[in-house]
């Protein structure tokens, strides 16, 4: 009886010895990977904030200005002037529409042969 | 099994075997337990004595995380990087692991020959755990000295403060030192606010920090900045400095002053002559001041618009007579005595209104405390306490008393905003947290006949040749040229000259003021008056900005005549 308890006592502390050593071992195997994760990161951050900097100086207006200056003649860009500018309201009116339906009945008048402004030439007395 | 014999002889008494092998275990048993309890004793002393030890975490005396503390990112109005911190390597040695010092010296030089080679035996040799060896390196450099592979030598990443714009917001941002604390400007404020608080408590770390907003807006200040640049060399000034603050919300728009420095290399700040004008100069403001005396005057109600003042003659104060400039000897009225920057008009102006009360203005203008702002380079204005009729004379044209170009913007941003005193800031701030810090100086009429005036002086006066150049924008000003005291002198050669304003003036948003110092004639036909410099100055300012800040040019009459009170109609 002692003895069947004990052999069974024995292998399940053989068997919780490798578990915890094959624990121990995953354990540091995932600390390895996260120490590896982490410097990663810190790596990644590092150029990201090189990155962010770069964009930021490319940004800036200070940094613009004399490129386009240097390739104002190529671009055909120059300063905004005060005359440059304009508004809605100063736009002009649409111009109205032509009366279509006049035009209309004067080419039929004149392709009948009545030119109405012979009737006003008649009128003023001029040959 | 014992043998005993009766009588004769000793008495040998033996042990059983059983009971011998008893004894036996009991005595291993007793050893095993002493060994057992010897062995536990040395862990648990062991452990005792690794609990006691105090791990030395700091750096050359400071907490690491104070090193790799990082800054919040600074933006501009409209969200654009000021400025940024970047993380870098930085090299430092354990002395206590180097094996070969020679060795380390002699390899780490291939890399870094700047290094001197007794400083770095010294710097080496030792039984400390940390000592920098250079700090801020490139990643390149940190890799040659990775593959060196000395023992004892190692990187720590630090966050080093990058200024995308530059020189160009240098006075604005100020800089800061190795260890990333704010040296000058609002990096110096910042520090003073929560910053430092947060880095102490170990918190400011990684990339978690909300960025600070300024009210800057980097446009704006890159044509400011390049324009004084340009004033400088056109005028072969000694210095020009600038600021625009928007009247409502008291937010600084842009501020600068040069020759200034690169906050990149914070070695260069120190250059004389590199200081912040528009908060830490104070100069005799000279005929600016008049737009001071003029709503004075008339906000006390002594002096009416309308009114006629004697210029005919200067006024004799003892054995000085005070006399105009461009004298026209003739009686002028109060918009006369301002578009001709009449010395005489303005004294009468102050007398009508009485020094004691001019002196009151003042104090109620703000001129006699530093103006509330961020930035920690600040100078106390120098006004006297008490004007003498003399003293009262001058200081109502400007001279006589200093204050700081950024006294003269406030003053000028509530005359234009409807009489409201509103204490400049580098933060955001709108109109509704503004207006609980109102403080009204002058009637809403009042500011109203000032508009019209600085208008009239731009249209008419000495302001028309910064009007012509930013025609549209209904810029309105005053200038100023202050003589330079030399050998205790007044000089007429070495002046300074400002000029105030203010934009669009029929619904005003924006006030400036420009400063250059000791201008000199651009050519024959021009003069050296701040007209020529400050005027034209703040006129390109105004017609490269104000499309940037949504004002639209109009060229409509009808919007000075609007201007006109209507009592002068």
């Amino acid at each position: 009886m002692i003895r069947s308890l004990n052999i069974i006592l024995i292998f399940t502390s053989v068997f919780m010895l490798a578990g915890v050593y094959a624990l121990k071992f995953s354990i540091e195997n995932t600390a390895s990977e996260r120490t590896a994760l982490i410097a990663q990161i810190d790596a990644q951050e590092g150029d990201l904030s090189l990155l962010k900097a770069d964009e930021a100086v490319l940004n800036q207006p200070g940094h613009i200005e004399p490129i386009i200056q240097r390739h104002a003649a190529a671009l055909g860009v120059e300063p905004v002037k005060q005359e440059q500018f304009g508004a809605f309201a100063d736009l002009p009116m649409r111009p109205v529409k032509p009366n279509s339906a006049a035009m209309d009945s004067l080419f039929t008048a004149l392709e009948a042969g009545i030119d109405p402004i012979d009737a006003i030439l008649e009128l003023e007395g001029i040959e | 099994m014992a043998i005993t014999a009766d009588g004769h002889g000793p008495t040998i008494a033996l042990d059983g075997a059983r009971k011998v092998r008893g004894n036996l275990t009991q005595a291993r048993i007793r050893w095993m337990i002493l060994a057992l309890v010897l062995g536990f004793g040395l862990v648990g002393g062991r452990l005792i004595q690794l609990g006691l030890v105090e791990t030395d975490s700091t750096i050359e005396g400071q907490a690491r995380d104070v090193i790799t503390a990082t800054r919040p990112p600074i933006l501009d109005r409209n969200g654009l990087e000021m400025a940024v911190d970047i993380r870098v390597p930085s090299l430092f040695a354990e002395p206590r692991r180097i094996i070969d010092v020679e060795e380390a010296v002699r390899k780490l030089r291939t890399v870094l020959p700047d290094l001197s080679d007794d400083w770095l035996r010294d710097r080496l040799t030792g039984d400390q755990g940390f000592v920098w060896v250079q700090r801020e390196l490139s990643p390149a450099i940190q890799d040659r000295v990775m593959r060196l592979g000395i023992p004892g030598i190692d990187f720590i990443t630090e966050s080093k403060r990058f200024y995308p714009g530059m020189s160009e917001a240098s006075h604005i941002l100020g800089s800061t030192n190795i260890d990333n604390q704010g040296i000058a400007g609002i990096e110096r404020h910042m520090d003073g606010e929560d910053v430092a608080l947060l880095q102490d408590l170990g918190l400011a770390r990684g990339n978690a920090l909300a960025p600070v907003e300024l009210s800057v807006d980097m446009r704006v200040q890159h044509v400011m900045h390049e324009q004084l640049l340009n004033a400088m060399e056109r005028y072969s000034a000694i210095a020009a400095a600038g600021v625009m603050v928007d009247i409502y919300t008291g937010e600084v728009i842009a501020l600068a002053s040069v020759p200034d420095f690169n906050p990149n290399e914070p070695a260069t700040a120190l250059v004389k002559d590199s200081f912040n004008r528009i908060t830490a100069g104070i100069f005799e403001p000279g005929s600016i001041f008049k737009t001071v005396t003029m709503a004075g005057a008339l906000d006390s109600g002594s002096v009416k618009i309308t009114d006629d003042f004697d210029a005919r003659f200067g006024i004799r104060f003892g054995r000085y007579t005070i006399d105009d400039f461009h004298g026209k000897h003739r009686v002028l009225s109060l918009p006369e005595v301002y578009k001709y920057s009449s010395n005489i008009g303005t004294i009468r102006i102050m007398q009508a209104m009485g020094k004691d009360n001019f002196r009151d203005f003042l104090t109620r203008m703000g001129f006699d405390t530093r103006v509330p702002f961020e930035l920690p380079e600040m100078r106390l204005p120098s006004v006297p306490k008490e004007l003498s009729e003399v003293g009262a004379a001058t200081a109502s044209f400007g001279h006589g008393l200093s204050v700081s170009p950024l006294h003269m913007v406030t003053a000028y941003a509530a005359f234009v905003n409807g009489g409201n005193y509103i204490a400049p800031t580098l933060y955001k701030r709108d109109a509704a947290e503004a207006q609980a810090l109102y403080r009204p100086v002058l009637k809403p009429e009042t500011s109203a006949q000032i508009r019209y005036l600085m208008r009239l002086n731009a249209l008419e006066g000495s302001g028309s040749q910064m009007n012509k150049e930013a025609q549209g924008y209904r810029v309105g000003g005053k200038t100023g040229t202050a003589e330079k005291v030399v050998d205790g002198k007044y000089s007429s050669s070495k002046v300074t000259n400002f000029f105030g304003s203010a934009f669009p003036l029929d619904n005003p948003r924006y006030a400036m003021v420009i400063m250059v110092d000791e201008p000199k004639a651009e050519n024959a036909q021009t003069g050296s008056t701040a007209g020529w410099n400050a005027g034209m100055v703040t006129g390109r300012i105004v017609q490269r900005v104000a499309p940037m800040l949504g004002i639209a040019p109009d060229f409509a009459e009808v919007l000075d005549e609007n201007l006109v009170p209507k009592i002068l109609r």
